[in-house]
């Protein structure tokens, strides 16, 4: 197991790699350029001049490639172009963000999707079984930014039960932020009002960012809750006398989790784009703003390092999914 | 010690006994008439063999015993099972758990398919015990490496925290077995416990079980599609064809003179070791019935060779023939003369069964 | 599965005789869900077809002044009017034309580039298979609407590119489920039985393998199309959509109103709701098909 994951880590280098050239060249191909993007149309021959040379953008490619190489091995992902400060700065100020965005979807999915797929499959063709047919299919068909807008104007605009943009209350931004996981510095620093105000600004992102996963998840755990009924440990296991709640639990429920498993890992890529999209609806300052932001400013530093940073994220987050697989399934053995 | 076949011959209570159970398969396109009325009684520590063809309904019989048919489509029509004296059908679910795995047990077909694979046997021999006899997890841990020694498995307690995968499909239908016997019932259940396994492999399982049931004085219903699986474990056997009992009676008399056409078609394909001149195994014709409606007259009336008008008609019961116990729902029993001429009704002798020598007990 | 289960279901599975193709038309016109989404789809192309003919309006007409919070719906205009004055019924029913052109578009050029790299990767093999499918797997592991704010931004912000855009991101999955199953029917027995016999290999790909392939790739079509108008609504959204001035793109003009989500939100409710249900009419259908071709798959 552990040479799997050595191996596994030691794959991703080369990777890492030629994906760091890859967008390097792919950011220089692209029409404009941060200067312009700054400056705007009617700047100068000259004002360019000045600041591609302040940020060494007039030197050839491969040389700033090369560069960035050498600063990145020192931890130093360069500077923004546009706010000017580092962007390992930056990107610890908004990778959290999306992190908790992230997690707090994931939640809804998992904890409204496993148990209604599984009700759902229990009376497969009754009426929880249809309507939740339905109903994922209908989430499936709502553009995040659309479900987004419309949570936001029922329990926001309208009923004011929740906020309706940033992370938490404007008056506690000058809170301690110790770990930049907002709930997280509300439990650290026993600041309840912070942790209270934190999780009313989570609930709507959440559940907007949340709903693709959770039709997705609802699918597959009736799907796989339907195939494990019918297996014939399942009927051993009911021969054995146990309680149903037993026999649901560890016999069916265990069995069926091992492809939701795996979905819930593909969904993690998948969350970023829903994520660029929750963020600007309720300017949630995450990395999903922050790249596309950088897009519109060609701000090269941003990007380079933001991308880079989210696929190691990704990879990781495959390979944990990959582990916890393992443990689940014991006919599973890495080496 | 045997039992009278059928359910008009007995007021003295059995340990097991099922009267006219019927079970029906209702979805919305079809009603499937699985089993349509049998009846049967088992003494403690008997032994009973069912035989039919896939879909005759011998393994729905077992399911409904033990209330675990699949749902929604399956349910109980009618008919009692009395264990001890108290009618299973119609006991609420609290009540028929205790019986499952505690007073009756199974053991199922594919030892691949039947053990869950993400939980290991030990937990799963355990879960069992725990549920049953309110052992706690030490206890149980220990019960469980007994019975899986007294099962054959050796290195017991090691394997104890193996997952099913590590195991052959012999070893693990040891396992079922151990399960099966954990909580010492008194009725083990067997559905085609070889079915799935090599030849050589069988024969020790049926050697395994017959054991268990001695020492254990556990009653054994064995369920097979396979004469010759019973000849050599029961003491009585019924075969069964569209959801009814044919033909029932003590295992030597029966396989000896079979009365019935489809028994005498099912030994006539049971290939034989002991021949002493090679005789041509014979498939028996036609498909099983279409389980979806049911027949007016004799439900292997289509594929009979004996067949009359009085076939398509009216509906066989069980009646006795000329020896004793044996009974047979037939217009037109195979004459003696049709067995000799089969190579069959030589005696005792001439079961069907190779793999053992001890089959013909008093 | 028990014998009684084995029963229950293979009685389950009706008879109709005629082969694999009618047996699923047969159970897609029993599919109440396809029906549905079949006859809300069929209204959207009337929409779009009948455009001039349906809107009140010309999507760019005005009709009512300048106004930083138009009125919402009244008896003359049901959906109400936007900030420039023009009919909102108007334009959504003239953005169907949009949606449609952009699903379809999008999934031709997918469906073209990935059939004939994921044709030519399964039925060659070898090194051209290994490099082809290295590609797709890198290009399938980066989300779609992220790639295509790769490609918008490379290619630019024509309707055109941004069509060709969402068509790109769509190639992997189909060159995927075609390279999967040439090379599953490539190995499966009656392929092998007609090659025995001497079927030359051409004639092998064009009439055993692909005839098998296109259940699937059909499903994947429908699905990939609701993908499409999602994933350019969205980038309309971001304000990477088409940048031709005045297009009804019910993403654009969705996103256009955005601000003025409190006191006009007519604007954003009535484009919204047009993409969910044309989104949805087309998974029902896609659905539908899906449980039709392959009964077995549940999920």
């Amino acid at each position: 197991m552990l040479r799997y994951v050595a191996l596994r880590l030691l794959y991703m280098v080369p990777v890492l790699l030629v994906l760091s050239f890859v967008l390097f060249a792919f950011l220089r191909a692209l029409p404009g350029g941060p200067a312009i993007a700054l400056l705007g149309e009617r700047a100068t021959e000259r004002d360019l001049e000045v600041l591609e040379q302040r940020f060494g953008l007039d030197r050839p490619v491969h040389e700033q490639y090369f560069g960035y190489m050498r600063n990145l091995a020192r931890g130093d992902l360069g500077v923004s172009i546009r706010t000017r400060r580092p962007v390992r700065e930056e990107l610890l100020d908004r990778f959290p963000a999306t992190v908790e965005l992230s997690i707090g979807a994931i939640l809804v999915a998992v904890l409204v999707g496993v148990p209604l797929g599984f009700a759902a499959a229990k009376r497969y063709q009754g009426a929880i079984d249809q309507s939740s047919l339905v109903a994922s299919l209908i989430g499936i068909s709502f553009p995040v930014f659309f479900l987004a807008l419309l949570l936001k104007y029922v329990f926001a605009v309208r009923l004011g039960w929740l906020p309706t943009i940033g992370r938490i209350d404007v008056r506690m931004l000058t809170a301690e932020h110790p770990t930049g996981f907002y709930l997280l510095d509300g439990i650290v620093t026993r600041d309840w009002d912070a942790f209270v105000s934190a999780a009313k600004h989570l609930v709507l992102p959440a559940i907007a960012l949340g709903t693709i996963p959770l039709a997705i998840i609802t699918r597959i755990t009736r799907g796989a809750t339907l195939d494990v009924v019918s297996e014939d440990y399942v009927r051993t296991a009911r021969a054995k006398g146990l309680v149903s709640s037993v026999v649901n639990r560890r016999h069916i429920l265990r069995n069926a989790m091992l492809p939701v498993v795996t979905i819930v890992g593909l969904q993690v890529g998948l969350l970023l784009t829903g994520a660029i999209l929750t963020e600007t609806v309720f300017s949630w300052p995450g990395m999903g703003s922050w790249i596309l932001e950088a897009i519109r400013f060609r701000d090269y530093a941003v990007l380079q390092g933001g991308i880079l940073f989210f696929v190691l994220v990704v990879v990781l987050v495959n390979l944990l999914v990959d582990i916890s697989y393992a443990f689940l399934n014991p006919r599973i053995r890495y080496r | 010690m045997t039992s009278p076949g059928s359910a008009a011959a007995t007021d003295r209570t059995a340990l097991l006994s099922v009267r006219d159970l019927e079970v029906r398969f209702v979805t919305r396109r079809a009603t499937i008439h699985a089993v349509n009325g049998i009846s049967f009684d088992l003494d403690p520590g008997a032994t009973l063999g069912i035989v039919g063809e896939s879909g005759c309904g011998k393994s729905v019989s077992s399911l409904a015993m033990l209330g675990i048919l699949p749902q929604p489509a399956g349910r109980v029509k009618a008919g009692q099972v009395l264990l001890d004296g108290r009618d299973l059908v119609g006991l609420s679910e609290h009540d028929l758990r205790q019986v499952r795995g505690g007073e009756i047990a199974m053991i199922f077909q594919d030892p691949m398919t039947s053990l869950n694979p993400v939980l290991t046997i030990g937990r799963q021999i355990t879960e069992a015990l725990r549920a049953h006899l309110d052992m706690d997890k030490r206890a149980a841990a220990e019960e469980a490496v007994a019975l899986l020694d007294r099962v054959g498995i050796p290195d017991a307690r090691r394997r104890l925290s193996d997952y099913p995968h590590q195991f052959s499909g012999g070893m693990r239908q040891r396992v079922m077995i151990a399960m099966a016997i954990s909580c010492r019932p008194k009725v083990l259940i067997a559905d085609e416990p070889t079915t799935a396994l090599d030849v050589t492999i069988q024969a020790q399982i049926l050697d395994l079980l017959r054991t268990l049931v001695d020492s254990e004085g556990m009653a054994l219903i064995l369920i097979t599609h396979d004469l010759g699986v019973v000849a050599g474990v029961c003491e009585r056997t019924h075969v069964m064809y569209a959801g009814r009992f044919v033909e029932t009676g003590p295992t030597t008399e029966l396989f000896a003179r079979p009365k019935h056409p489809y028994t005498l078609g099912l030994l006539k394909s049971v290939p034989r070791l002991d021949e002493r001149h090679h005789r041509r195994l014979e498939p028996i014709g036609g498909a099983p019935r279409d389980m979806r409606e049911l027949p007016t007259g004799c439900a292997f009336a289509p594929r009979c060779t004996y067949a009359t008008q009085a076939s398509w008609e009216v509906l066989p019961l069980l009646e006795p023939t000329a020896g004793g116990d044996h009974r047979v729902a037939c217009h037109n029993p195979v004459p003696d003369a049709e067995l000799v001429a089969a190579g069959l009704g030589l005696g005792p002798d001439a079961d069907g069964d190779a793999e053992d020598d001890d089959q013909w007990r008093p | 599965m028990s014998v009684a289960e084995a029963e229950a279901r293979e009685l389950e599975i009706e008879h109709v005789g005629g082969g694999l193709w009618r047996d699923a038309w047969e159970r897609l016109r029993h599919n109440k869900g396809a029906i549905a989404g079949a006859v809300l789809l069929g209204l959207f192309v009337i929409l779009a077809v009948f455009a001039p003919l349906i809107a009140p309006y010309g999507p760019n007409e005005r009709v009512a002044g300048l106004a930083a919070t138009p009125p919402g719906p009244t008896a003359e205009h049901w959906f109400g009017v936007d900030e420039q004055g023009r009919d909102l019924l108007s334009r959504v029913v003239y953005g169907s034309r949009l949606s449609l052109l952009v699903g379809v578009v999008s999934v031709a050029v997918g469906l073209s580039f990935g059939m004939l790299l994921g044709a030519t990767a399964g039925y060659l093999g070898g090194k051209v298979d290994t490099l082809i499918m290295r590609i797709i797997d890198i290009v399938l592991s980066i989300p779609g609407l992220l790639f295509a704010i790769a490609l918008v931004t490379l290619l630019g912000r024509g309707l055109v590119q941004v069509m060709l855009a969402v068509g790109i991101t769509t190639i992997p999955v189909f060159a995927r489920l075609l390279r999967g199953s040439i090379l599953a029917v490539r190995e499966s027995d009656y392929v092998l039985a007609a090659r025995s016999v001497g079927t030359p290999g051409r004639g092998l790909l064009l009439r055993h393998i692909l005839p098998n392939s296109v259940a699937p790739v059909i499903v994947a079509a429908t699905l990939a199309m609701a993908t499409a108008i999602i994933d350019v609504a969205g980038l309309s959204f971001l304000g990477l959509g088409p940048a031709e001035a005045g297009l009804p793109e019910w993403g654009a003009i969705l996103a256009d109103n955005q601000d003025r989500l409190q006191a006009s939100p007519h604007l954003v409710f009535f484009p919204g709701f047009a993409i969910v249900l044309s989104v949805l009419a087309i998974n029902l259908i896609g659905d539908g098909l899906r449980e039709s071709i392959d009964p077995k798959l549940r999920a």
